[in-house]
């Protein structure tokens, strides 16, 4: 193992928490977020080479997890599984002293993300969760720029309607 | 000048060009409905960030700060050197057999029935729940004895799936050929029984970093290698 190998693995762990906060908005569930990342830090390792090419690693690992995520999404539909079922009162990670408010508001957020279109979460989930600039987000989804804010403004219109915030 | 959706929300998210600002703020100081229609975008985005912030405060769970290291106490059995000798079952797997075999009384003891190693003339090969799980189970069913990782096609064609054993401690590459699976790599983890959650170690990625042909099979391609008897 290289040092440069080393490295990158150093940089993944400290990765993991944004990668979890991703992926939760990607799948909207605590279980299957830890299991995707879990899956795209695996992956991520085996391709090494293809970061060390010069890719960010941000973009890079949010790729992965994004992929992960629809070839889970792809098998459950072929296996006819619904997908998981919603945890209420269990999204949220602050700790005992959080408001209840907190978490229904929290729980109110995870459930409209869920009912998104995939391709509009994920859009939602790079740029407004992650803070990604456009045009990364749109390679990060191998979309034209125009596709990705196309795809935002619908999610953020849709999530303003189901949240109660459109004017 | 009216404002669309996609130039107030391109501005809301700082990607706006500067010559274009001007034109959104001098809007923004006589339109109310387009002061709202901000004020909605930063209200979302501030709701989207406490809903999901949360795992930026929370401990990362071990099982995945493990899956980004390598395993500290994994005690190589049969490794092929990097660069210097072209991967050949036959050759890994003899090698494998000759080491492996505290490992194969110690798993054999384990599954006295039927150990899920055994040593033949084609070296390593898989026995008993080992060759069952193999055969039928996917990455994604629960684990039982064995906990399949990746499946993927190595450069000669073959059908090779990583797996773990949960309970033996180890976990490793196999191969399908004409005679069922060979095991060309198996790696120990020198701490016994610790259960490793989905786990190839780095050894056993490794080895799957130079054996791989394309991509690992993703569920679909899985399910279709097992319905094609991995042949």
């Amino acid at each position: 193992m290289t040092s440069a190998a080393e490295q990158t693995r150093g940089d993944i762990v400290a990765m993991l928490p944004r990668l979890r906060r991703f992926a939760r908005a990607l799948t909207g569930s605590l279980a299957d977020a830890d299991d995707i990342v879990q899956i795209a830090v695996e992956r991520a390792l085996m391709r090494m080479d293809q970061y060390q090419d010069g890719t960010r690693l941000d973009s890079w690992l949010f790729s992965i997890t994004r992929n992960a995520w629809i070839d889970e999404a792809r098998s459950r539909t072929r296996r006819g599984k619904v997908f998981a079922p919603a945890e209420a009162g269990e999204h949220v990670g602050y700790g005992g002293d959080a408001e209840i408010h907190a978490k229904l508001e929290a729980n109110d957020v995870w459930t409209a993300m869920r009912k998104l279109p995939a391709d509009q979460r994920e859009a939602v989930a790079l740029v407004c969760v992650e803070g990604i600039a456009y045009r990364e987000a749109a390679e990060t989804l191998g979309v034209p720029i125009g596709t990705l804010t196309s795809r935002l403004a619908r999610g953020r219109a849709a999530l303003q309607a189901m949240l109660g915030e459109a004017k | 000048m009216s404002i669309d959706d996609e130039t107030l929300m391109a501005f809301a998210d700082g990607e706006l060009p500067a010559s274009e600002r001007a034109a959104v703020e001098e809007a923004l100081a006589h339109d109310e409905t387009l002061v709202a229609k901000l004020a909605a975008h930063r209200s979302l985005g501030a709701r989207l960030s406490s809903a999901f912030d949360g795992a930026l405060g929370e401990t990362t769970p071990q099982r995945l700060t493990d899956a980004a290291k390598p395993p500290r106490d994994a005690e190589i059995i049969a490794f092929a050197p990097r660069d210097k000798v072209r991967w050949s079952y036959r050759e890994v797997g003899a090698m494998a057999a000759s080491v492996a075999i505290g490992l194969v009384i110690g798993v054999g003891v384990m599954q006295r029935p039927q150990p899920m190693l055994v040593t033949s003339a084609n070296g390593l090969t898989s026995n008993g729940a080992l060759t069952s799980a193999l055969n039928r189970q996917l990455a994604s069913d629960e684990a039982g004895a064995v906990r399949i990782g990746l499946s993927f096609r190595a450069h000669d064609g073959a059908y090779c799936r990583t797996f773990d054993l949960t309970e033996g401690g180890a976990s490793g590459v196999a191969c399908h050929g004409e005679t069922g699976w060979s095991v060309p790599l198996i790696s120990r983890n020198a701490s016994g029984g610790e259960i490793r959650t989905a786990g190839a170690s780095a050894e056993v990625l490794n080895a799957v970093d130079r054996m791989i042909a394309g991509d690992p099979l993703d569920a679909e391609a899985e399910r279709a290698a097992r319905a094609g008897n991995w042949r």
